[in-house]
């Protein structure tokens, strides 16, 4: 039995994973719900930013923020070229069609960032965000700024998502997006701004979650690439519809994962979290009996 | 009750009006019974083929070669499964590596507890993969579409962490048959009558054409044309009476069988099991390469194993890094999405075509002109 | 004879079906109305794609909602869907061969009984053809052939001449016709064509809204008041 000490020093892990989850979830879900994408290179791409931001503070001495606004934009720009190519090539398909292209993004920048930046040879490589020297004691547990920023990001991302879909004009045009692109074309909203702007606001939270994740957990392309599932987990209990929710479930699946590390006789299988929470969310929530007339995806 | 002579007597001219024929006779004979030598044409071909690669090739390429081409027919077994759930039945399952690693662990546990013949052990490895892989399934089965694909990769990274624990077994005992100090690990035995390289190689094929026989005969008979069905539309199929349930269950259930059978090939092949070997990743470029290779065809699942094993290894010989090959398979399942559908399988003798009329072409237009028409 | 009584349906804050009430005479029935009036949630209730929140459904004596989706095909339900459902890669004959197998119906038979039902429905077609090559009035008549092969109960045609030129069109006509001597079925067709409809069916029923509006034999039906209004600006029928 782990000791309170332990409890709440990982509870600190948990919640600053949580946040992150979050908002890689709030990510994915708008993006779903604007495009019919869902965006499984998320990970990849926040990774691939987080390298870069790697090479560029050890290698080419450049300012650690600045760095780090390379690497949220190197998101939010990959990802929007990606949608503009391919999410309008496969626009009228299945989404299970859709979420397959982004796979092969994703086998892409796995490719990439193992040949510029390979594992082999013991290369251990880290990110360290500058607010992780500055702690702070609750107790007995000590809490860095970086867990806080994790947090307070999620937090930030999904209610300030949550007023922009519900109060701004492309926010509203996105929701409306949602439920039928070709209804709101010819209602004037100017579909490909606002899918634009979905796909790039998914792409700069990939790289805000690629750099947070490269602190928090690793920095290593395969990693930070399937750390998407617990992301998708939270998406997925929230049935790919609420942010709020998304919020919920992923503090939950970020807290659970960090309270099971010190469990001696689960630790081991605490990967599993993730998938085994995604696949419940899965089959009890999604259990739709989808019958389909006409068609199938490939 | 309609007599066919007497419907055709009765309205031969509304009927060959409809069809656009003008005189009865022009009306070709069914295409099947156009001449049988055709008929026979590809699977002499085939049975050729198979009698080159197992007779002739092992002696023709190092050991390099062979080892790799053993795994191509491995994975070209794994990729048959695949394709057969993508292709044949509309399932995609982004898990296949992890019901791999299940049929390897399986043969390997029961190889090393056990002094059964080979066969039998490959049997087994089958069967319980296929229970395992059905019974994991068997929820997953009301979920269509893309929540179907998640769930099986859902599924099959539980898998691989639980395998990650475990360890794949190396001589020891208990259930997980793992040592964990074990300082010398047993090599995986291979079957008695092929102990060598060589000889594994065509014990794979012949084991890997079997595998390919049982597929084709399920494709062929009903379970093809009611698999042919759900996937065209699950509600057309249901309301011709398919129990489409137990037809999607029966596809997983091969599927998982072909897997557990290959699992237990690579268990023999690679005589050393690691987890390390069956990530998650692999399950999409395993996804991607028979996407590649064509979903609609059996070839494809060669094409896809070739592309897997054989690819690599050419690469690894001339120094280039098969990171390469995993950028190329992301642009693969890219462009066949985009464009092919069907894969590489229908898309290169297309491309082909393309290129040889180009090329014709070409060649008519620097030939002196002489007036005639051009296509 | 059918009998649907008090049937309704209801999904999200819809009620496509609202307490619906009819008797199908045997023979062929016509079933219209304007579109979004239920007539396609009617047929998947019948092919027991949805399940009624309330009513029944009573057809040669059997309760139609209690039976399992897939053994409706093979107690003698078939449909026909508004898009096309032959399968390309297949054959003519395997098409409908495969409705016959899966109908639970003697594989001795079979053969006869599959040429019989291509046969039927006219336009020459070879058995041996890929419905992929086949053009679209062709295909509509492979699925026709589907419909009524083997020993049918119910025959369902969700709009089978949507999309057909005239002489097709005509051609389906007469071939729904004789679809109740061929085979005892009953056969309820759904289209807008009111010249198809009252070319070939006994009776018709109106829907719109999920209620029935009007029922009865067709040309009485098809001048309606109510009928004309509810469709709107549509030319009266003859």
């Amino acid at each position: 039995m782990p000791s309170w000490t332990d409890i709440q020093q990982f509870l600190v892990t948990g919640l600053s994973l949580g946040g992150v989850y979050a908002l890689s979830g709030v990510g994915m879900v708008v993006l779903y719900r604007a495009t019919g994408v869902l965006n499984l290179a998320f990970g990849a791409v926040g990774a691939m930013g987080a390298l870069i931001a790697w090479q560029l503070i050890n290698h080419s001495g450049l300012n650690d923020w600045l760095a780090f606004a390379v690497a949220v934009l190197f998101g939010g720009v990959v990802t929007l070229a990606y949608g503009m190519v391919f999410g309008r090539l496969l626009a009228g398909r299945d989404p299970l069609v859709k979420a397959t292209a982004t796979l092969g993004l994703t086998l892409i920048l796995l490719g990439v960032m193992d040949l510029l930046w390979t594992t082999s040879g013991g290369a251990s490589r880290s990110l360290v965000i500058p607010t992780d020297n500055n702690t702070f004691q609750i107790g007995q547990i000590s809490v860095t700024y970086t867990n806080v920023i994790a947090l307070a990001l999620g937090l930030v991302i999904t209610i300030v998502t949550g007023v922009f879909l519900r109060y701004t004009k492309l926010g509203t045009a996105m929701r409306a997006m949602a439920n039928d692109r070709e209804i709101t074309a010819t209602l004037g909203v100017p579909v490909q701004r606002v899918t634009a702007a979905a796909w790039f606001g998914c792409g700069l939270l990939s790289g805000i979650a690629g750099v947070l994740l490269a602190d928090l957990v690793a920095l290593d392309a395969t990693t930070l690439t399937f750390l998407v599932i617990s992301s998708l987990a939270a998406a997925l209990i929230a049935r790919l519809r609420s942010i709020a929710i998304t919020f919920a479930a992923a503090i939950v699946i970020g807290v659970v994962d960090a309270e099971l590390t010190p469990v001696q006789s689960v630790s081991n299988y605490r990967d599993m979290t993730p998938f085994v929470l995604a696949a419940i969310a899965l089959l009890v929530l999604n259990r739709r009996r989808v019958i389909t007339i006409g068609r199938q995806g490939m | 009750m309609a007599n066919p002579a007497g419907v055709r007597s009765e309205e031969p001219t509304k009927a060959t009006e409809a069809t656009g024929a003008s005189d009865p006779a022009a009306r070709r004979p069914p295409a099947s019974r156009v001449p049988e030598a055709s008929a026979l044409v590809r699977p002499a071909v085939i049975v050729a083929l198979l009698a080159f690669v197992l007779l002739a090739l092992p002696s023709l390429l190092s050991l390099y070669y062979v080892d790799a081409l053993t795994q191509a027919a491995i994975y070209s077994i794994v990729a048959l499964g695949l394709g057969l759930l993508v292709g044949r039945v509309g399932m995609v399952s982004l898990g296949q590596a992890a019901v791999l690693a299940m049929g390897a662990w399986v043969a390997a546990r029961i190889l090393f507890a056990t002094g059964l013949p080979y066969p039998i052990v490959l049997l087994a490895a089958g069967l319980i993969t296929m229970v395992l892989g059905t019974l994991v399934g068997l929820p997953a089965l009301r979920l269509s579409g893309l929540y179907l694909a998640l769930i099986t990769l859902m599924l099959a990274g539980a898998i691989t962490v639980v395998l990650a624990s475990i360890n794949f077994p190396n001589g020891g005992h208990g259930f997980t048959g793992y040592n964990a100090s074990t300082v010398h690990i047993p090599p995986i035995r291979r079957p008695s009558i092929a102990t060598t390289d060589p000889a594994y190689f065509r014990y794979v094929v012949i084991v890997a054409a079997l595998m390919f026989l049982l597929v084709l005969a399920h494709v062929s008979l009903r379970p093809g044309r009611a698999w042919a069905a759900i996937r065209q539309s699950e509600s057309a199929a249901l309301a011709a009476g398919i129990n489409t349930t137990l037809y999607k269950l029966w596809a997983f259930a091969l599927a998982s069988f072909v897997t557990g059978v290959a699992g237990g090939l690579l268990a023999g092949g690679s005589r050393y099991l690691y987890s390390i070997d069956f990530q998650t990743q692999d399950s999409i470029t395993l996804l991607a390469v028979v996407l590649m290779g064509g979903i609609y065809s059996i070839w494809g699942a060669i094409v896809a194993g070739l592309l897997l094993e054989l690819l690599p290894a050419l690469l690894n010989s001339w120094g280039v890094s098969a990171d390469w090959l995993t950028i190329l398979f992301g642009v693969g399942v890219l462009q066949v999405l985009t464009t092919a559908p069907a894969g590489l399988v229908d898309q290169v003798p297309k491309d082909l075509a393309r290129l040889g009329r180009l090329v014709l072409g070409l060649f008519r237009r620097t030939a002196p002109a002489t007036g005639s028409s051009s296509k | 004879m059918i009998e649907i009584s008090d049937l309704t349906v209801r999904f999200g804050g819809v009620t496509p079906l609202d307490d619906m009430s009819v008797n199908f005479e045997p023979g062929t029935c016509g079933l219209i109305g304007p579109n979004g009036a239920g007539k396609t949630t009617f047929f998947n209730v019948l092919s027991g794609f949805v399940k009624p929140a309330a009513g029944t459904v009573r057809a040669f004596g059997e309760d139609l909602v209690r039976m399992v989706h897939f053994r409706r095909a093979r107690w003698g339900v078939r449909r026909t869907f508004q898009t096309e459902q032959a399968i390309e890669q297949l054959s003519v004959f395997d098409n409908v061969a495969m409705i016959h197998e899966h109908s639970k119906l003697s594989g001795a038979s079979r053969r006869r009984e599959v040429l019989d039902a291509i046969a039927f429905v006219g336009l020459e077609l070879d058995p041996n053809a890929r419905v992929g090559t086949l053009g679209a009035g062709q295909r509509r008549m492979v699925e026709v052939a589907r419909a009524v092969v083997g020993r049918p109960k119910l025959v369902l045609l969700d709009e089978p001449a949507a999309g057909l030129p005239d002489d097709e069109t005509e051609h389906m006509g007469e071939v729904i016709r004789r679809i109740p001597e061929h085979s005892g079925a009953l056969t309820i067709l759904v289209d807008h064509d009111m010249s198809l409809v009252s070319a070939c069916c006994g009776m018709t029923a109106m829907l719109d809204f999920g209620k029935v509006l009007a029922s009865g034999p067709t040309a009485e039906v098809l001048r309606d008041e109510r009928v004309i209004r509810a469709y709107l600006g549509t030319e009266e029928v003859a």
